[in-house]
């Protein structure tokens, strides 16, 4: 038996609205973005303060921002917070602290673990050190170590909440933080590193010349995904990554939560995830094919068969943001009627929201973000920005409790009994 | 809320199907081909010509590839606008003179069919000691001075190919010139006699002549036998357009020169085919091909190299910011690279170099 509170704080939070719709939507995304704008500037934008934007290097961090988040607030539950401080602390403060943390885990990942643990005596490309001691520039070194290191965060954002989500952290929810949060990331982190080994670790096998022949499989994918480059893959784990959240945050775990077995659930919802990924890829492909046309073999930016694949990806980040905004800042829209038909009409108003951010993304990317006026440049990735912006809303529900739109009054004293159900 | 397994079963059927039908099925079925109509056939005439002599003026846009990588790292990457970047121009060991810069330029000697001829410069360089040293090596300044240049195309903006303006216009103030739709203020600016001290910039000789901007999605015909097309690439340090050079060369075919391509070779190759007439036979290809300058690399340039083949190229006289890793893995592909000499600070004899000469014709 387990209270709600110590299995998932942010389901046991007892909210209350400040002000009503639709000022506080609209104050909730001004303030998000806001603070989106502040972090963008300072680090990243070609024409800020810092300039990581190069791009990988600044997306790189981002990426893992995104993931030490979920650890944060869905596998560790805030430990080694005590929920005490979390319930009894000012929102801008616990928000500002645990942004801070956020920030200081990601460096340690970066600096500590892959560039100066993994890169060294496992894999050099995950080092910059050691690819500059094989003669490469400093700036292709950064770049190249930053896409490695990304992209396992990209492939751990798709895994990393499917315990959570779709488990309901079974079996391991009765266990206490923190051993329940390292048995999740132990599992969850397993599960990204074979993952990455397939999915991306070919990449590297033709991006250095020589080929890598006996440290990297070829790219598999290769005959009918008609590229060498490992983006075919990105863009699926990304609409994979969307699925998952999706199903949290538009379909509140619709239908699966209606399977009583946590297992089984888990088990079918994670299919469920897979399949609707691969649903939103070929439809994001085929929708870039109605607008200029097929990708050709060989090609280079719009009509590049990688890119297409790599922006159908971006595509589905930008329809989870909708999402998000929908859920966080207007109560997640209709209620009123049945389950399918409510997620029905907010699919509706995602996909119409999805086509008006992507017109205002590419009409005022340039001047707001510093970036360059074109769907199709080697050096920008709209998910970059896209995928801070979510963070952002992240840390602004998950570690602020929407404040000040909302309030949160309390916590509910719900306990759960050993199959995670609650105790009338 | 709960539901019967059958309950179930039956919501994720039609749920699915219904799904697949709405997104899937359109992509994957008959439907595609209704929703996706088959690429054009080229019939844009452009006329025909006898032959094309391209020289290679300079292709050596700069001296120490990790200095012009460092210059835009320190800057802050790759989408940092050209014109306040601080370019190494000093106390580079293996640069002109101490500095990095060097430059891109061709000269194009168009035989017409009546036997009449054209010259045609692609573009100007960087470095204006360096174009100005190229220049008298093959020419083109006395050729400027006496105005048997017929106009200077501007392939697209970027700092090796524009910066050392100065030496063309020194010589020749009211050259035409035709730029791709894209150029930026600063761009017209520098044509105006601007100068920009951080990039190290500046054009003391205000162009006179004619102008022409060219859209992009057109052929736009020059002389006979010879047209651009522009693109609306978005390139790096802030870069937007490029146009290339398309000939048709009677009993050979068509050929593509490019300044860096970055649209990619591919995409060229591809709106001449669905725009020019005769496109489906593409002779020659000549200029830089944007594909490992930095001698970096990406497994799309692989999927390039696998590809080319099938377009049937004769000649591949690729150079400059095709990069030498590209040209190593082209010619073990079995493409037909043209060799070069390595003369005149061209490093290596994978590809034409400066001062080499290809013919088309």
């Amino acid at each position: 038996m387990i209270s709600l509170k110590n299995e998932m704080w942010l389901e046991s939070r007892i909210m209350e609205n400040r002000i009503a719709q639709p000022l506080r939507g609209i104050i909730g995304v001004l303030f998000s973005s806001l603070i989106f704008y502040i972090l963008w500037w300072i680090f990243m934008d070609p024409r800020g303060v810092l300039k990581w934007y190069t791009p990988q290097y600044g997306y790189m961090y981002i990426r893992w921002i995104l993931i030490v988040a979920i650890w944060q607030a869905y596998v560790f539950n805030f430990w080694p917070f005590s929920l005490k401080w979390r319930e009894n602390t000012h929102p801008a403060i616990t928000g500002a602290v645990l942004m801070f943390v956020n920030f200081a885990i990601v460096g340690a990942v970066i600096w500590g673990f892959f560039y100066n643990f993994l890169g060294i005596y496992s894999i050099p490309y995950l080092s910059v050190n050691k690819l500059m001691g094989k003669g490469m520039t400093e700036f292709f070194a950064r770049e190249y170590s930053s896409l490695a290191i990304l992209m396992f965060a990209a492939i751990a954002s798709w895994l990393s909440p499917i315990v959570t989500v779709c488990f309901a952290n079974h079996p391991w929810h009765n266990l206490k933080q923190p051993e329940r949060g390292i048995t999740i990331f132990c599992v969850t982190a397993l599960l990204s590193i074979l993952a990455f080994l397939c999915l991306m670790h070919p990449h590297y096998h033709v991006l250095f010349w020589p080929w890598q022949e006996y440290a990297a499989a070829y790219p598999w994918w290769d005959k009918f995904a008609h590229t060498l480059s490992g983006n075919f893959n990105v863009g699926w784990v990304m609409c994979g990554t969307v699925s998952i959240w999706m199903l949290e945050v538009t379909f509140d775990r619709y239908p699966y939560i209606l399977i009583k077995n946590k297992i089984l659930r888990g088990v079918v919802g994670f299919i469920g995830v897979f399949l609707f990924a691969v649903l939103l890829f070929v439809t994001f492909n085929f929708v870039q094919e109605l607008a200029w046309g097929p990708a050709i073999d060989g090609a280079k930016r719009i009509l590049a068969p990688d890119w297409r694949y790599q922006h159908s990806g971006e595509l589905a980040i930008m329809m989870l943001i909708p999402a998000m905004i929908l859920n966080f800042y207007f109560d997640n829209g209709p209620k009123k009627y049945s389950a399918p038909v409510n997620i029905a009409l907010r699919m509706l108003i995602i996909v119409v929201s999805t086509m008006v951010f992507h017109w205002l993304y590419y009409k005022f990317s340039p001047s707001l973000l510093g970036t360059q006026a074109a769907y199709s440049h080697p050096q920008q990735f709209p998910m970059a920005p896209g995928i801070l912006f979510i963070c952002v809303m992240l840390f602004h529900n998950w570690f602020m409790d929407l404040w000040p739109g909302k309030k949160r009054v309390g916590n509910s004293d719900v306990m759960l009994d050993d199959d995670g159900e609650e105790i009338l | 809320m709960g539901v019967s397994r059958r309950g179930f079963l039956k919501g994720l059927a039609l749920g699915g199907t219904t799904g697949y039908l709405a997104m899937a099925g359109a992509s994957s079925t008959v439907l595609k081909d209704v929703f996706i109509p088959p690429s054009p056939v080229g019939d844009f005439d452009i006329g025909m010509c006898k032959s094309v002599k391209c020289t290679v003026v300079s292709e050596t846009s700069w001296f120490n590839n990790a200095r012009v990588v460092q210059d835009m790292k320190d800057a802050g990457g790759l989408l940092v606008n050209q014109y306040i970047i601080p370019w190494s121009n000093t106390g580079v060991k293996d640069g002109y003179n101490g500095n990095n810069a060097g430059g891109y330029s061709a000269l194009i000697d168009l035989e017409l069919l009546d036997g009449s001829k054209k010259k045609i410069l692609l573009d100007c360089g960087w470095n204006p000691e360096w174009m100005d040293e190229c220049f008298k090596r093959e020419g083109v300044d006395k050729m400027l001075k006496n105005k048997e240049i017929d106009v200077l195309v501007l392939s697209h903006e970027h700092f090796d190919h524009f910066f050392g303006i100065e030496s063309v216009l020194k010589n020749c103030p009211d050259i035409p010139i035709i730029v791709p739709k894209g150029f930026y203020k600063e761009g017209f600016d520098l044509l105006k006699g601007a100068s920009f001290p951080v990039a190290h910039l500046k054009n003391d000789y205000p162009h006179t002549g004619p102008i022409e901007v060219r859209e992009s999605g057109k052929v736009h015909p020059l002389f006979p036998g010879c047209a651009t097309i522009s693109f609306d690439s978005a390139i790096i340090c802030r870069v937007l357009g490029e146009q290339g050079l398309v000939f048709n060369v009677k009993d050979k075919g068509l050929v593509a020169v490019t300044g860096c391509c970055h649209m990619g070779i591919i995409s060229f190759l591809e709106e001449i085919k669905h725009r020019v007439k005769g496109g489906d036979k593409i002779y020659g290809i000549q200029g830089g091909l944007h594909i490992s300058p930095f001698e970096d690399w990406d497994p799309q340039y692989d999927d390039l190299i696998q590809a080319l083949p099938s377009y049937g190229v004769e000649i591949l006289a690729c150079n400059h910011c095709t990069g030498y890793l590209t040209a190593e893995k082209m010619i073990l592909a079995g493409l037909p690279v043209v060799q070069g000499t390595a003369r005149f600070r061209s490093k290596k004899k994978l590809f034409l170099g400066n001062g080499d000469q290809i013919v088309f014709g």
